[in-house]
């Protein structure tokens, strides 16, 4: 009996994967299996369960075109309403089935003569014409490697992995980070726990996040008129196009934005060393924006200090500083961010002719439009190679890339392809392009981050506008692939695994 | 020989101490007698908080490095001269200096240098706090640090500045490779960047407050009976290390500090006679002209573990 072999292949189930799997179902592809590593839908919104996650896009702009959600309750909804948000788009549309929980990929290979993906997942086997991963960039998280992490005592929680069970009420917290998801966990340990020492190696940029209730007539009107919620997400993706103009390229429009920082700073900040403590030394855009209005009240609050010595290191009750202080601690609270798979995907793909997608992407990954690679023919990828934006929403770009899956995907199933391989002159002349482009950027001007690797290659982020990117996206243009059509072997009788035109 | 920054920092995390690494109630108290104690507080307020100051100057100029590698050496500096400051704090703690929860009283030319550092030290560029930190770290720290050794025989003040000597060479490491590369500068550039700063506030300033400074710091250990040939020693140490250098000799900014520690040196030159004037002077700012203290200079304490957060002074 020979194995199943489904049209597509979705890895992940998280906001990308459904998406995914929306828009297949929705072009006509119903045969399709979506594997996921845990036991529920959600991904990065199932795990981030930290006090005070929520998302730092305004939430009408952090979801979906195609799948709205007019009741968000806030401006920038927490993680519980978007997890449900991500739930509730599975079962409206009727994915439940579709999904393998508890299934983790560990390997892939083109299988070049049957023209399909063999994805192993544990001892199981699932077999596609083609595959669409979409398990993020944001998906794992370890510890830092700070010396003496393993000696320590107390309780050590990553944001990443919240331990909801531990109870930080009168505790001594120790945060380590001060990036995006620090300055929404502080101010809520503040409040319950004992003490809280903030760690910081670098200061970001903070600008003030207005986060208003949305009233409820205001959602009724989103339900029963969609046009208007259309119009109010439109005007949220155009002011966030108008700060590319600061974020995305170093321009004076940075300068504008960081003195905006500056002024928010002096506002909340009286103190003349504690300010400078918190001032960046790098261009506004370079690193996230941190978005918060609470974060610097929180870390003037009496229980809260901000220490900016180097951690020299860890040790049974506590830090050692730099400064020659130890800190005993109840517990220290890792807000180190994720690892950023900026060499591809935590498992290994092997491609047309065996080579190894993490060893080719090793320092400087390259894909077509952040989709395709050569080499790896019917694979798609999202949030893929500079795909990411520094000034708008992550899903906007996602919605272009599953677009463009959906339009690659269409091809090859209604033009009955073996398989559809992006030309490798194509993909070189792409990325050239996005280099240079890139040295411009505010990402390039001379921070360290993750959207780097470590020799300084940025792989992570569009040099453009999301308008650029989406127009992009739309256009799938079949030129710019090698193509193996069933057609061709049959008509002439070619050995399948030598078809391509 | 270019030094390797990277093995550098290495080297600075491996060698990290703490306060809580050392037995602050081992014996050796009693090696200090009673009447030697009010002029050894004197110094050591003096000594602990030039330490603190010059945490600052490090703190400044890493903002300046001129490499990431070279920024984060300094901010390592940074928190190292704290730590130094932290464990004199805990050695007069020790010696019954302090009582309760005091910290000693800056004088008024640490004040004058605090107010400096906190006003100008950011805009200063890299050539004139490259070249005027070694300086501090050789002259003041080198001489001060020699004289307590040879005074105080308690072991465990000993065991201590064994581990700050030891940061201290690898600071003056650092320093003097880091003129060096300004030194490397267009020659055009030294002395744009020279001459535009001669003229700064920050500058002229900054030597009224040095000069009295260097010469308070001067008088004090002539009067706690240390032979002033050892500061001048240290003083030359700056002018020797600087001519290893192969290009410090090009920073204006290093040859006029040459010649003035030469001055500083010949205690028969007339420089003494302005130098001990604005001594005096400086006895008579007005306190009230001073801005509130800034709370990196509260930060300092003795206590080697801190439990919770304290704010204010003595905060840790």
């Amino acid at each position: 009996m020979s194995a199943k072999v489904c049209t597509t292949l979705v890895i992940g189930a998280g906001f990308t994967g459904l998406g995914t799997a929306i828009k297949l179902r929705e072009a006509g592809i119903e045969d399709l299996v979506i594997l996921e590593r845990a036991d529920r839908v959600g991904g990065t919104w199932r795990d981030a369960t930290y006090p005070g996650a929520a998302c730092d896009i305004p939430s009408q702009l952090y979801s979906f075109s195609f799948a709205k959600n007019p009741g968000w309750s806030r401006t920038y909804s927490p993680s519980a309403e978007i997890q449900a948000h991500i739930t509730e788009l599975a079962e409206r549309f009727d994915l439940v089935n579709d999904i393998r929980f508890n299934t983790e990929v560990t390997t892939m290979r083109f299988d070049r003569r049957e023209a399909r993906w063999e994805v192993s997942a544990g001892r199981r086997t699932f077999y596609a014409r083609t595959v669409v991963v979409a398990s993020g960039p944001l998906s794992d998280a370890s510890l830092p490697k700070i010396r003496g992490i393993d000696d320590f005592g107390g309780a050590r929680i990553h944001s990443a992995r919240w331990d909801n069970d531990y109870d930080f009420a009168g505790k001594s917290v120790a945060v380590i980070g001060t990036g995006a998801s620090a300055v929404q966990i502080i101010p809520e340990l503040v409040k319950v726990a004992g003490s809280v020492k903030v760690f910081q190696r670098t200061p970001g940029w903070v600008l003030p996040r207005v986060d208003l209730a949305t009233p409820e007539a205001v959602k009724q009107v989103f339900e029963r008129i969609p046009v208007v919620q259309q119009a109010a997400r439109t005007a949220l993706f155009v002011a966030h196009e108008a700060a590319a103009t600061g974020l995305v390229w170093n321009t004076p429009v940075t300068s504008l934005i960081q003195q905006a920082g500056k002024l928010h700073l002096r506002m909340r900040v009286k103190d003349r060393w504690l300010r400078r403590q918190l001032t960046p030394d790098f261009r506004a855009g370079c690193k996230r924006m941190l978005m918060s209005s609470d974060y610097l009240p929180a870390l003037q609050a009496e229980n809260c200090k901000l220490i900016t010595w180097p951690i020299a290191t860890i040790t049974a009750d506590g830090l050692r500083t730099s400064d020659g202080l130890e800190h005993h601690v109840d517990a220290i609270v890792f807000a180190t961010g994720y690892d950023v798979h900026l060499d591809g995907p935590p498992y290994r793909i092997s491609g047309l002719d065996g080579q190894v997608l993490g060893e080719e992407w090793a320092g400087h990954p390259q894909a077509y439009k952040s989709a395709s690679a050569h080499g790896y023919p019917n694979l798609f990828f999202t949030c893929g190679p500079n795909s990411g934006p520094g000034h708008n929403s992550l899903l906007v770009y996602v919605q272009g890339q599953i677009d463009y899956a959906v339009a690659g995907i269409r091809t090859i199933v209604e033009q009955d392809l073996r398989w559809l391989d992006v030309k490798k002159d194509v993909q070189d002349a792409y990325n050239a392009s996005i280099q240079r482009r890139l040295r411009s950027t505010t990402w390039m001007s001379g921070c360290s981050s993750w959207y780097l690797t470590a020799d300084g290659f940025n792989a992570s982020m569009y040099p453009g506008f999301a308008t650029q990117y989406l127009r992009q996206m739309q256009d799938f243009r079949i030129r710019d692939y090698e193509v193996a059509s069933n057609a061709a072997a049959r008509l002439w009788n070619i050995p399948r695994d030598v078809a391509a035109v | 020989m270019t030094m390797d920054m990277d093995e550098m920092l290495t080297k600075i995390k491996d060698r990290q101490w703490a306060l809580a690494d050392i037995d602050w109630d081992a014996p050796g108290v009693e090696t200090i007698s009673e009447d030697f104690k009010p002029r050894l507080k004197a110094f050591m307020a003096d000594l602990c908080w030039i330490e603190n100051v010059g945490a600052r100057g490090f703190a400044a100029m890493a903002k300046k490095a001129p490499t990431p590698m070279i920024a984060e050496i300094y901010r390592y500096f940074h928190a190292e001269e704290q730590r130094h400051a932290n464990a004199e704090l805990a050695l007069m703690k020790r010696w019954g200096m302090l009582e309760g929860d005091e910290i000693p009283e800056p004088s008024v030319n640490i004040r004058m240098a605090i107010e400096w550092l906190d006003t100008y030290a950011d805009d200063m560029p890299l050539s004139v706090l490259g070249t005027v930190i070694p300086m501090l770290e050789v002259a003041l720290d080198g001489a001060l640090l020699k004289f307590l050794l040879e005074e105080v025989h308690d072991p465990v003040c000993h065991q201590v500045f064994e581990k700050i000597n030891n940061d201290e060479s690898r600071h003056i490491a650092v320093d003097f490779e880091v003129l060096d590369m300004i030194g490397h500068a267009r020659a055009r550039k030294l002395a744009i960047d020279f001459v535009s700063n001669l003229a700064s506030p920050g500058l002229i300033v900054g030597a009224l407050m040095y000069v009295p400074l260097l010469n308070r710091m001067r008088n004090n250990i002539v009067e706690m009976g240390l032979q002033p040939e050892k500061l001048y020693a240290a003083m030359s140490r700056f002018e020797r290390l600087g001519r290893r250098g192969e290009f410090t000799h090009r920073v204006p900014l290093f040859q006029v500090l040459r010649v003035h520690s030469q001055m500083v040196v010949n205690s028969e030159h007339p420089y003494h006679l302005l130098a001990n004037s604005m001594v005096k002077l400086s006895e008579y700012y007005p306190r009230a002209l001073f801005r509130p203290i800034p709370t990196w200079f509260k930060e300092l304490t003795y206590e080697p573990v801190s439990t919770g957060v304290k704010k204010g002074m003595n905060a840790a």
